[in-house]
């Protein structure tokens, strides 16, 4: 394993930010390659977690002459933003995943975005550890454009519960993810849930999910345990559903479960009152893929998604 | 004349307290069957206050001049209202940026739900102005902003609204979440405009911009009156280039120049300095002669951040 500068920024008073990339040169040149990038955002704290849980995996635990193809793990790009709780770059609050492919005369995002898919180009797959961008938690699952260019065969290999196929929204067009698959790489993104802690359970699952691929893709070669056969969910069979009221939000059933139709999954308590002012039935037999992350809720905030079974 | 005011979008929040935008409506006693329709947007973004001042300016001077009006003038001062009173810029808590999630839905997340409330109670209007005031960082003189796409429809009316620049640029599809982008997609012509800084007034140009509002409005027959509001021209982009100058380091940023300075090619813009050693870790220079149309404001920058646009011609003489 060799470290490998991937970009240095200086900055007025704080020390400069050096990121780095951990290398880890396969031993058969027939095999494929990947890149997996980590922390672009500084709020949560899972695609830290699972990036650097898989340079350890490797560099200490998988042995000798048993990584095939390349691997470049670079587990955080935005330190300076993890370092004090900024979701965004701390400065200008840009959000780094949507500067690429980035531009090496622009403005100090768009240049870490440059420098940072300089580096990863070429790979033959990419995969983008992110978190959702609203107020939501889920369980862990790959999120695949529809670019005509994506592979779904090769996000099967993570053995995720969930594959989210769908079309990319517009400002999605400016992502890593989107980019790199338009520059011929096989790309695609887990999800990580939105935790204030490490919840081990799903550290697990991520971790799992890589090691996974890199084994079903001939990247290493490790005796492991199968994960899924993954559902390709598409947007049509994700139902929606919106909290009445404002209030305490109080959910009784978590992302990753199965509920059936008219089954309570959570209430909404009257903020100064007490009371219960809410019930949530689920609306259909499906799993739970996402809630609302937070206690205090908004009235018409999306408090459910559940990927219906047809 | 008193507006009616409505609230086009509401939700309780969790706490005792409701979120509101509102929309205030100006219309005639009797109205013209074919009377045009403008919608003054402002407060997309929660620490831009430029157009608080423009929209405030406007609604005192229909008060004023009940006689003046044909059309229907509907004024939307705050629509990341939560994000004006709390000095956010994106939506509070989401940290989205709202004008990266039109046309957004009724189903979507909350910020999806507010663009979607918005974006349908333009629609129908004639004309829209989307009044931004830059970001914190940047102070900008009056100038719209126009989509290609759109710029046949919407060139003309630019040329009325008393800016001193008018930025024709090209279509990117990230854009295409914006309110602009939306409201020109769905027939109302709609400008950007931007102007001052972010977390200030600039009063001088909520004058300037106001005049220019009732130009236009008087143009299209919106309101009637014997004033002849005279308007500035506009020089645009079509004419000549824009130049960016972008921080080859870190450090504060010491401008040498006043915003808004007509300046020569190689004239000295400023310095970014070290303050802990006491040194200069890069000079600026003005790599074409023109206006300094955008200026930073906020002195501390990174490798890349913005300090200056340059708006030129390559033979200066022109």
């Amino acid at each position: 394993m060799k470290k490998i500068e991937i970009l240095k920024l200086e900055s007025l008073s704080r020390a400069p930010m050096l990121v780095e990339g951990y290398l880890f040169e396969g031993n058969d040149p027939e095999a494929p390659s990947v890149a997996i990038v980590g922390a672009m955002e500084g709020a949560t704290t899972l695609p830290l977690y699972s990036a650097s849980k898989l340079v350890d995996f490797l560099r200490n635990k998988l042995g000798t002459g048993k990584i095939l193809g390349d691997i470049l793990v670079i587990p955080s790009v935005n330190h300076y933003a993890l370092n004090i709780n900024e979701r965004f770059w701390p400065l200008d609050k840009t959000n780094i995943n949507m500067m690429f492919p980035g531009y090496g005369l622009g403005e100090t995002t768009q240049r870490i975005a440059h420098k940072l898919f300089e580096a990863i180009r070429g790979y033959d797959y990419g995969i983008v550890l992110e978190t959702r961008s609203d107020l939501a938690t889920c369980l862990p699952y790959v999120k695949l454009y529809k670019t005509g260019y994506e592979d779904i065969e090769s996000a099967r290999r993570l053995g995720l519960r969930i594959i989210h196929h769908r079309e990319p929204e517009s400002i999605e067009t400016v992502s890593l993810q989107y980019n790199w698959q338009l520059w011929d790489s096989k790309a695609c993104s887990i999800v990580c849930p939105h935790q204030p802690l490490i919840d081990p359970e799903s550290a697990r699952i991520i971790l799992d999910s890589l090691i996974n691929f890199l084994n079903n893709s001939g990247i290493i070669r490790y005796e492991t345990f199968n994960g899924y056969d993954s559902t390709v969910v598409t947007r049509e069979r994700i139902e929606v559903v919106q909290s009445p009221h404002s209030g305490i939000f109080i959910p009784t059933k978590k992302p990753g479960m199965t509920v059936s139709k008219d089954e309570t999954i959570g209430k909404i308590v009257h903020a100064l009152e007490g009371e219960v002012v809410h019930r949530f039935l689920a609306p259909c037999d499906g799993m739970i893929t996402c809630t609302y992350m937070h206690s205090l809720i908004f009235e018409n905030a999306v408090a459910y998604r559940i990927a219906k079974i047809h | 004349m008193i507006p009616e005011i409505t609230e086009i979008f509401s939700s309780e929040l969790p706490v005792g307290e409701t979120l509101r935008i509102q929309r205030a409506r100006f219309t005639p006693e009797k109205p013209d069957a074919d009377a045009k329709r403008i919608s003054i947007v402002s407060g997309i973004h929660g620490d831009e206050l430029e157009g608080q001042l423009v929209i405030y300016l406007l609604a005192a001077w229909l008060r004023d001049h009940p006689e003046a009006l044909r059309g229907t003038v509907d004024l939307y001062p705050a629509v990341n209202s939560l994000g004006v009173d709390t000095i956010i810029r994106g939506f509070p808590l989401y940290e989205i940026d709202l004008n990266r999630a039109f046309p957004g839905a009724r189903n979507d997340f909350l910020p999806a739900q507010v663009v979607h409330a918005l974006a349908e109670d333009v629609e129908g209007s004639d004309i829209a102005i989307d009044i931004h005031s830059s970001n914190i960082f940047l102070r900008e003189i009056p100038q719209i902003r126009i989509n290609k796409e759109f710029s046949e429809a919407t060139l003309p009316l630019a040329k009325e609204l008393n800016c001193d620049f008018i930025w024709v640029h090209d279509a990117v599809t990230v854009l295409e979440a914006t309110f602009s982008h939306t409201m020109n997609a769905r027939g109302t012509k709609t400008l950007v405009v931007e102007m001052g800084v972010g977390m200030r007034l600039t009063k001088a140009y909520g004058r300037q911009l106001l005049h220019g509002i009732l130009n236009l409005m008087q143009q299209e027959g919106i309101i009637e009156t014997p004033t002849a509001f005279k308007v500035r021209e506009s020089f645009t982009s079509e004419v000549g280039d824009v130049f960016y100058i972008n921080a080859p380091a870190a450090g504060l940023f010491v401008p040498a120049l006043d915003h808004c300075d007509v300046i020569e090619t190689g004239q000295w813009i400023g310095d970014i300095v070290d303050p802990l050693s006491g040194t200069v870790r890069e000079s600026l220079y003005a790599p074409n002669g023109g206006v300094l149309f955008t200026l930073r404001e906020y002195p501390v920058v990174y490798e890349g951040s913005l300090l200056a646009r340059i708006f030129g011609v390559n033979d200066e003489k022109n």
